[in-house]
């Protein structure tokens, strides 16, 4: 019951400052209301107990991704979205329906699969999951070689955002 | 006990919000933040299901993700940098040709 | 929640010859992990209504007549000159990026080091790996002066 009650909290204010997002004019206030969803949604993941990755959440979207585009807003110095935007006004008559359609289309397709696999008594036998030590088995063991990649990935965004990022003069 | 299909509600509603804000927005920037959204929510499915299967794939899937999201700000963003020098505009009506 | 608040009473006088009351903590972390994070989500209410509180109290309590004395720079302090959003050199951005770039690197090793005794000398050679691949980068990075500040 607290549980729940918690969780409707975290949802609604995810939701608020998700809105927010789109809503706000100028970049600087969505990257803050995006800090927010952030925050939020490491909460529900401590909640269903990935508590590593609730951790992992707050350090590299809120602490590092969002910085970066804080940084590059800073950097850029964009107050607001032009004015001369308002002849694509439709754009938002539009999304309406298109986001209407998309969110009945989800919520019926959960409604209708989800069953209730959690009280199968197979389910309670596995142990917990979440926590830095089974993220560590799984990781190092089961997913060496996505782990490995992954270091070639990082190479390249160095390398990618070096060469663009620098000036062509010095 | 919070159920399975609250997460996935609230996953559906932040994937819908993030999708329109792409949709909606002009600014490259703002787009970057809207699809920033839409991999978290689709982060949340995948804890929602890890944790109620008790199965770490999922959060594997959620950590590697999360890295592809950081190499991806960087990469991108560097690109937004690179095309404002030359174009002096974020917006991405401005940015429809293939060159810098 | 229940369950955390009865943790804090002190039990009077322990009988001597029973469990001792780590014990106790062991069965209610068991019950559910999450109400270990409790105590943050305490911090957070905190950190959130301190500032809100004292700033209200002050705006209740200050005389809210601007005059021009009031409102020019304080003592010695020099007038404010342009605007304090100035563009930012792009040099900023480049150590903003090295910094995201190193902080997913260090991420990935948090989960090693808990395990580290488990997976022996198989884990060395993978993270030796891991970091020799990026510390190509690094040097990389180095080398093409993204590290200067000039």
């Amino acid at each position: 019951m607290m549980e729940q009650a918690f969780f409707l909290i975290l949802a609604t204010l995810a939701v608020g400052a998700a809105l927010s997002v789109i809503i706000q004019r100028s970049p600087l206030y969505s990257a803050f209301s995006l800090i927010g969803v952030f925050a939020c949604l490491a909460g529900t993941y401590i909640m269903l107990k990935a508590q590593f990755l609730g951790a992992i959440q707050m350090i590299v979207y809120a602490g590092a991704i969002m910085v970066l585009f804080v940084f590059v807003i800073m950097l850029l110095n964009i107050r607001k979205e032009e004015t001369a935007l308002d002849k694509y006004r439709y754009l938002w008559l539009l999304s309406i329906p298109f986001a209407a359609t998309l969110i009945v289309e989800v919520l019926y397709t959960i409604l209708k699969v989800t069953s209730d696999f959690t009280s199968l008594p197979e389910m309670a036998k596995r142990p917990e999951v979440g926590d830095s030590q089974s993220i560590g088995y799984g990781l190092y063991t089961g997913y060496l070689m996505p782990f490995e990649l992954t270091s070639i990935l990082i190479l390249l965004a160095i390398v990618g955002s070096v060469i663009l990022a620098r000036r062509e003069k010095d | 006990m919070v159920p399975l299909s609250w997460y996935l509600a609230l996953s559906a509603v932040l994937f819908t919000i993030g999708a329109v804000g792409v949709f909606v927005k002009r600014n490259v920037i703002s787009i970057f933040m809207c699809i920033e959204l839409m991999l978290n929510a689709v982060n949340l499915t995948l804890i929602a299901f890890s944790s109620f299967y008790r199965e770490v794939s999922g959060q594997l899937f959620v950590f590697i993700v999360m890295t592809v999201a950081a190499a991806e700000a960087g990469v991108g963003l560097a690109l937004v940098i690179a095309v404002f020098r030359n174009r002096e505009s974020l917006n991405t009506d401005d940015i429809n040709l293939l060159k810098l | 929640m229940i369950f955390f608040l009865q943790e804090q009473i002190p039990l009077p006088n322990p009988p001597i010859s029973s469990a001792p009351p780590v014990q106790v903590n062991a069965i209610l972390t068991d019950i559910n992990p999450i109400v270990n994070y409790l105590p943050i989500l305490l911090l957070l209410i905190i950190a959130i209504s301190f500032p809100v509180v004292a700033l209200n109290i002050s705006s209740f309590l200050r005389r809210t007549v601007f005059d021009q004395a009031k409102l020019s720079a304080y003592e010695c302090g020099n007038d404010p000159v342009g605007d304090a959003r100035e563009r930012y050199s792009v040099r900023y951005y480049i150590i903003a990026m090295l910094f995201l770039i190193f902080d997913v690197e260090t991420v990935f090793l948090f989960p090693w080091a808990i395990i580290y005794d488990q997976l022996a000398i198989f884990g060395l050679i993978e993270i030796f790996i891991f970091i020799g691949i990026l510390i190509v980068g690094y040097y990389y990075a180095w080398r093409k002066g993204a590290l200067e500040w000039v």
